[in-house]
C-alpha cells in the first residue's frame, strides 16, 4: 500500500531524511518510531504531498507521488499537533474538510455524524475548537483526516498530549481502524507502538535502522542470550562448573544480596547455547541453591535506546 | 470550483462570524461615515467627491487589516499543511481567500450605498458620476485585496502581514502624492501606471477600458505573485 525506495529529503546541506526504504503492507499498522528530529515528521510530510522529495521515490496505493492529486485523495492525514481552524466549530469544520474532500453533499452529513460517533465527540459538536481541550481537538483532526474514508492513514503522534483514558480509547480506535486501513503512525512512546502496530521501523539520524515485529527487532538487537540468576551458596564455586561448560560467558552484574546469596546476569553471545540450562546444571554440580532464574528478552526500550544512541548493547 | 468555494465560504464565516472581522467593518464604517459626514453640509453641495478622494486612504489602514490572516495564520497555525495535503491546489486556494476577501470588501462598499441615497433626498445627485466613482472605488479594493493578500503570504505572523501590506498600499499612495517632486520621467510613468492616477480619472464619471483594465491586469499580477510565495514554499 505504501513503499518508499531510498527517499531523501535535504534541508539546505542537511539531510533529514537519507535513503528511506520500507513497505507497508494493506491492512497493516506500522509504527515509525525515532528520537526527536529523527525525520520520523519529514518523512510523514513526503508520503502526503506536502514536501517534495529530493532523491528517492515513493507509491502510495500504486500510485507515484508525483500524481499528487490521486494520492491526496487516498490519504487521510493528522499533522503533528493536530492544526485545525480555532474560530469554527467542530460541525463547520467537518463540513469544511468534507467539502474540499469532496464527499458528495447526500451522503456527507450521515458522514460526519459516524465520524462524530466513533471519534466521541457527540458532546462538543456546537462547540468553537479553541474551546476544546487537547485532547478533543486531537480526536476532530482525527475525525478530520477519516471523514473521506481513506484507504491509507497517516499520523503523526496521534496521542500526544491525550490522557492515559484518552490514550486508551484512542488506541482501539487505531487497532480497530487497522483491520481495514493501512495506517502509518509515529510515536516516541514506546509501549503504544508495541500495544497497536503489527510491525515497526526505527529510525534515526534520518536513516533506517531496524524493521520488523517486536520479537524480530528482539532477537536482532540482543544478539545473544541473558539469564539473570540469585544463588544461595558458594558464587566462586558456582562458577567455576560454569565456565568449562561455556567458555564465552561474560558477567555483566554480580551482587550479593542478604541470606548470603548473590544475584548475576550471565550473556553468551550464542542464543543456541542453553544457557539456562547450563547455569541450573552448575547450581546443582557446585551445591549451590537457584533461588530465581530469568530469561531475559531486549525490551523495545533497551532496542531503541541501542539502535539510535550508535552503542552496543550493554 | 467547489474547493474554492468550500474555502471561500469558510473564510468568509470566520470573518463575520468573529470579532477580528466585524470590529473591522464596524470600525471602517464608521471612519467612512465621518469623512462622508464632517464637511457635506459645508460645501452644500450633493455630491460625494470628497469621499471618494479620501476611501484610498481608509483602504490603505482597512484592507490590510481584513487580509492579514488570510494566509499569515495558516501557515503560523499549521493549518496550510492541512489544507495543501488535502486535494487541493495552490491557485484554488489563492482564489478562494481572494473571492472571500473581495466580498468582504464589496459588503462594505455596497453597505456605503447609504450615503448617495441620503444625497438623493436632499439633492439632485448627479447619479453618473456616483456609479463611475463606485466602479472605481471597487475596482481599487480589488487591487488593494490582492496586494493585501500577497503580503499575507510573505509571513507566518498576521501582524507583520498588516504592516507590509500597509507599506505596499502607502507607497502605491504615495507614489501619486509626491509625483509632482520627482523627475519628469518618473512623473510619466506613474501617470501611466500609478492605481491612484486611474482611481482619480474614473471618479470625474469617465469610464475608460484602459482605467479597468489597468486595474484588472495589477490585481491578476499580485495574485499571480501569491500564487508563486506559496509555490515557493513548498520547495524550501
Amino acid at each position: 500500500m505504501i513503499k518508499a525506495e531510498l527517499l531523501g529529503r535535504q534541508y539546505g546541506n542537511i539531510y533529514a531524511v537519507k535513503g528511506l526504504s520500507f513497505e507497508v503492507k494493506r491492512g497493516e499498522v506500522m509504527g515509525l518510531l525515532g528520537p526527536n528530529g529523527a525525520g520520523k515528521s519529514t518523512t510523514m510530510k513526503m508520503l502526503t504531498c506536502f514536501l517534495p522529495p529530493s532523491s528517492g521515490e515513493a507509491w502510495i496505493g500504486g500510485l507515484s507521488l508525483t500524481d499528487s492529486m490521486k494520492v491526496r485523495r487516498l490519504v487521510g492525514y493528522l499533522p503533528e499537533h493536530a492544526p485545525s481552524y480555532h474560530d469554527l466549530d467542530v460541525e463547520a469544520y467537518l463540513q469544511f474538510v468534507g467539502k474540499i474532500h469532496g464527499v458528495p453533499q447526500g451522503t456527507r452529513q450521515d458522514k460526519i455524524k459516524e465520524m462524530v460517533a466513533v471519534c466521541g465527540l457527540e458532546a462538543v459538536v456546537f462547540r468553537r475548537i479553541d474551546e476544546l481541550s487537547k485532547g478533543y481537538r486531537q480526536r476532530v483532526g482525527l475525525a478530520a483526516s477519516m471523514l473521506h474514508d481513506p484507504e491509507c492513514l497517516i499520523l503523526d503522534e496521534p496521542t500526544t498530549g491525550l490522557d492515559p483514558n484518552q490514550i486508551v480509547e484512542i488506541r482501539h480506535l487505531i487497532r480497530r481502524l487497522g483491520e481495514q486501513k493501512t495506517v502509518l503512525l509515529s510515536s516516541h512512546i514506546l509501549p503504544e507502538v508495541e500495544a497497536v502496530c503489527d510491525r515497526m521501523m526505527i529510525i534515526d539520524k534520518g536513516e533506517l535502522q531496524a524493521l520488523g515485529t517486536t520479537a524480530e527487532l528482539s532477537k536482532q538487537a540482543q544478539g545473544g542470550v541473558l539469564v539473570s540468576a540469585t544463588i544461595q551458596g558458594d558464587v566462586e564455586r558456582f562458577m567455576a562448573q560454569l565456565r568449562p561448560a561455556l567458555p564465552d560467558i561474560e558477567v555483566l552484574h554480580q551482587k550479593a544480596v542478604e541470606d548470603s546469596a548473590t544475584h548475576v546476569e550471565i550473556q553468551h553471545p550464542d542464543p543456541e547455547c542453553k544457557l539456562a540450562q547450563a547455569v541450573f546444571h552448575a547450581a546443582v554440580a557446585s551445591g549451590a541453591v537457584l533461588l530465581e532464574m530469568r530469561n531475559e528478552r531486549a525490551s523495545l526500550e533497551d532496542i531503541f535506546h541501542q539502535l539510535t544512541q550508535g552503542g552496543q548493547a550493554s | 470550483m467547489s474547493v474554492i468555494f468550500a474555502l471561500c465560504l469558510k473564510e468568509w464565516r470566520i470573518s463575520l462570524d468573529t470579532p477580528q472581522g466585524y470590529v473591522v467593518s464596524i470600525a471602517f464604517l464608521l471612519a467612512s461615515g465621518f469623512f462622508f459626514g464632517n464637511n457635506l453640509f459645508l460645501y452644500g453641495q450633493a455630491d460625494m467627491r470628497h469621499w471618494f478622494a479620501v476611501l484610498p486612504l481608509l483602504y490603505i489602514f482597512f484592507i490590510p487589516a481584513m487580509s492579514m490572516r488570510l494566509l499569515a495564520d495558516e501557515l503560523h497555525d499549521g493549518t496550510y499543511e492541512l489544507l495543501i495535503t488535502m486535494p487541493t491546489r495552490t491557485l484554488d486556494i489563492v482564489l478562494g481567500k481572494y473571492l472571500s476577501l473581495l466580498g468582504h470588501t464589496t459588503l462594505l462598499l455596497a453597505l456605503t450605498w447609504l450615503y448617495p441615497l441620503t444625497l438623493l433626498l436632499l439633492g439632485n445627485l448627479d447619479m453618473g458620476v456616483v456609479l463611475s466613482s463606485y466602479l472605481a472605488a471597487w475596482l481599487l479594493a480589488a487591487l488593494f485585496s490582492a496586494m493585501g493578500l500577497y503580503a499575507s503570504s510573505l509571513t507566518q505572523h498576521a501582524m507583520i502581514a498588516y504592516i507590509v501590506g500597509l507599506i505596499l498600499l502607502l507607497v502605491v499612495f504615495l507614489l501619486t502624492q509626491a509625483s509632482p517632486t520627482l523627475p519628469i520621467v518618473l512623473q510619466d510613468w506613474i501617470a501611466l501606471l500609478g492605481p491612484i492616477n486611474h482611481y482619480q480619472n474614473m471618479l470625474r464619471g469617465v469610464v475608460s477600458l484602459a482605467d479597468v483594465v489597468l486595474f484588472i491586469s495589477f490585481t491578476v499580477i499580485f495574485l499571480s505573485l501569491t500564487w508563486f510565495a506559496l509555490e515557493r514554499r513548498r520547495w524550501r
